[in-house]
């Protein structure tokens, strides 16, 4: 299963996705090192979400090849598109993919502290009071341990966000998907949730980054890409990209958008 | 002990009902109370086991395997497309009718009415009950299962952590209708000679044509109307504390 390829923590190859007739992904490739943040750029239906959904396999790629710290996904080639081929491989490769969600998506019939250690209990199969102390240092760190025995419907959106983080990174995972983690929010609250990011990137986590929050994709990402119609139009450091924009698309989209 | 129990309760109950009743309850109240227990009895079974039954019937209807999807989806049909006491007859009178000949060891089991009638309503309420949870299911959130995915969980831990548990908390006022009519539909097992509620009423009223004996009877399944309803209202608003 595990074939190295060169010192890429994380190498997409090639990958297209199609809903049924629609293509979506028309054949993009990068990758990225350990510790590095990459954020990917585009208008609204350029697949950027769809990208993010491909590599922890939310989606299933039609064709292409994406490798985890040198493991290949488990997917095999069939007549239409691709498979899953190997279940527990798949499970084991999401368990270190943390993945935000814009939406937050924390399980509502549980509270705060449950939320943060289902994962660890299920999945890692940590013992409980190990899965506990980890938790609460978590959300103490992304400042909610006070709210540790609320429900989700009774914090605030931003409140929300940093326990979905926290949650994800319960799992210890090797590295951190994020879908637009602020779009959701009240103007506010984007601040606090950033920060977090912020801090998580000044740490060394591999990170890579949907958003429309220009400033810190300036700020934080080692990798800035610019995605256009499912193909990558530009790609460069984030002094690249919105520095000096080399194609009319990704300078209009910028002028837009700064 | 369960019996002394039942008994006490029974002489409780006639004893203080006795005063206030009329003449015809204060005589039959021990065979009231015992039909109405007997009604309690194979309720709160047949729905613990049915309920069971259902989750499991939901997890082979949605696991997207034919070999189980099919076979749930046609025990569902039939038993929510026949009348329940066509369901008993058949299974009563039809295959009892096999006697010990034919069922051999299995003749144990349909030569008792009391275990019939459970089986029936067993297998009756757990093709509703699957189908209310299964309309709970595709109500929960597309986020919630993603979550449980996206953390690593296989599909039976997603539904048996994320996605059953707020199917639940979603059909429960769906589950507590089911409830009521499970106690309704119930009464029909008095006519394989089950001894409940109504197979008291009726042998009460045979024996003195007495129209309030009914009268008595729709006392207390208004009572045990009102008891599903207290609880089902209790768990429902323990749901409601954590569901958006
Ligand atoms: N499940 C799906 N079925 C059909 N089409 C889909 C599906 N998911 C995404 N698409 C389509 O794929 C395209 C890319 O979607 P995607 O969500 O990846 O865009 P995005 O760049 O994340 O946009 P946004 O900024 O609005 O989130 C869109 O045209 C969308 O309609
Ligand atoms: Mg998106």
């Amino acid at each position: 299963m595990v074939e190295t390829n060169g010192a890429a923590y994380l190498s997409v190859e090639g990958l297209h996705k199609s809903f049924d007739t629609l293509d979506v992904i028309k054949g993009v490739s990068f990758s990225g090192q350990e510790h590095e943040v990459i954020s990917l750029l585009g208008a609204s239906g350029s697949g950027k979400s769809t990208i993010l959904r491909c590599i922890n396999l939310l989606e299933i790629p039609t064709r292409g090849t994406i490798r985890i710290d040198g493991e290949k996904l488990p997917l095999k080639q069939r007549e239409h598109g691709m498979a899953i081929s190997d279940q527990k491989a798949l499970s084991a490769i999401r368990a270190r993919l943390g993945m935000v969600f814009q939406q937050f998506n924390l399980w509502v019939h549980m509270t705060v502290l449950e939320n943060v250690i289902e994962g660890p209990i299920q999945v890692l199969g940590i013992p409980k009071d190990e899965a506990i102390a980890k938790a609460e240092a978590l959300l103490d760190r992304v400042g909610i341990a006070h709210k540790k025995d609320a429900y989700p419907s009774q914090l605030s959106g931003g409140q929300q966000q940093r326990v979905a983080i926290a949650r994800t990174l319960a799992m210890d995972p090797k590295i951190l998907l994020f879908d637009e983690p602020t779009s959701a929010l009240d103007p506010e609250m984007v601040g606090e949730v950033l920060s977090v990011m912020k801090d998580l990137a000044a740490e060394g986590r591999t990170m890579v980054v949907v958003t429309h929050e220009m400033a810190f994709a300036r700020e934080v990402s080692d990798k800035v890409i610019f995605l256009h119609q499912g193909k990558i139009a530009e790609e460069g450091t984030p002094d690249q990209v919105f520095g000096a924009p080399q194609t009319a698309e990704c300078q209009q989209f910028l002028a837009k958008v700064l | 002990m369960y019996q002394d129990f039942k008994y006490l309760i029974s002489d409780g109950v006639c004893a203080i009902a006795s005063p206030v009743s009329g003449d015809l309850f204060t005589k039959f109240c021990p065979r009231f109370i015992d039909g109405f227990v007997v009604t309690i009895e194979l309720l709160a079974l047949s729905s613990t086991l049915g309920f069971l039954l259902a989750v499991g019937l939901v997890l082979a209807r949605m696991s997207g395997h034919r070999v189980l999807s099919i076979p749930a989806n046609v025990f569902v049909y039939c038993f929510r497309g026949t009348p329940l006491l066509v369901q008993l007859w058949i299974i009563y009178f039809g295959i009892g009718s096999f006697g010990a000949e034919g069922l051999g060891p299995l003749w144990a089991f349909f030569k008792e009415p009391w275990l019939v009638g459970l089986l029936v309503l067993t297998l009756n309420t757990s093709a509703y009950v699957s189908e209310i949870l299964r309309g709970g299911l595709v109500n929960v959130d597309k986020g919630q299962a993603e979550a449980a995915m996206a953390i690593g969980m296989s599909w039976f831990q997603s539904m048996r952590r994320i996605l059953l548990p707020q199917a639940i908390r979603i059909a429960w006022p769906a589950y507590g209708n089911e409830l009521v009519l499970l106690m309704k539909g119930s009464a029909l097992i008095s006519t394989i000679t089950v001894l409940d509620l109504m197979g008291q009423t009726r042998t009460i009223f045979a024996r003195n044509f007495d129209l309030t004996t009914y009268l008595y009877a729709t006392v207390l399944y208004l009572v045990l109307a009102g008891l599903i309803t207290l609880f089902v209202v209790a768990i429902e608003r323990r749901f409601a504390r954590n569901l958006r």
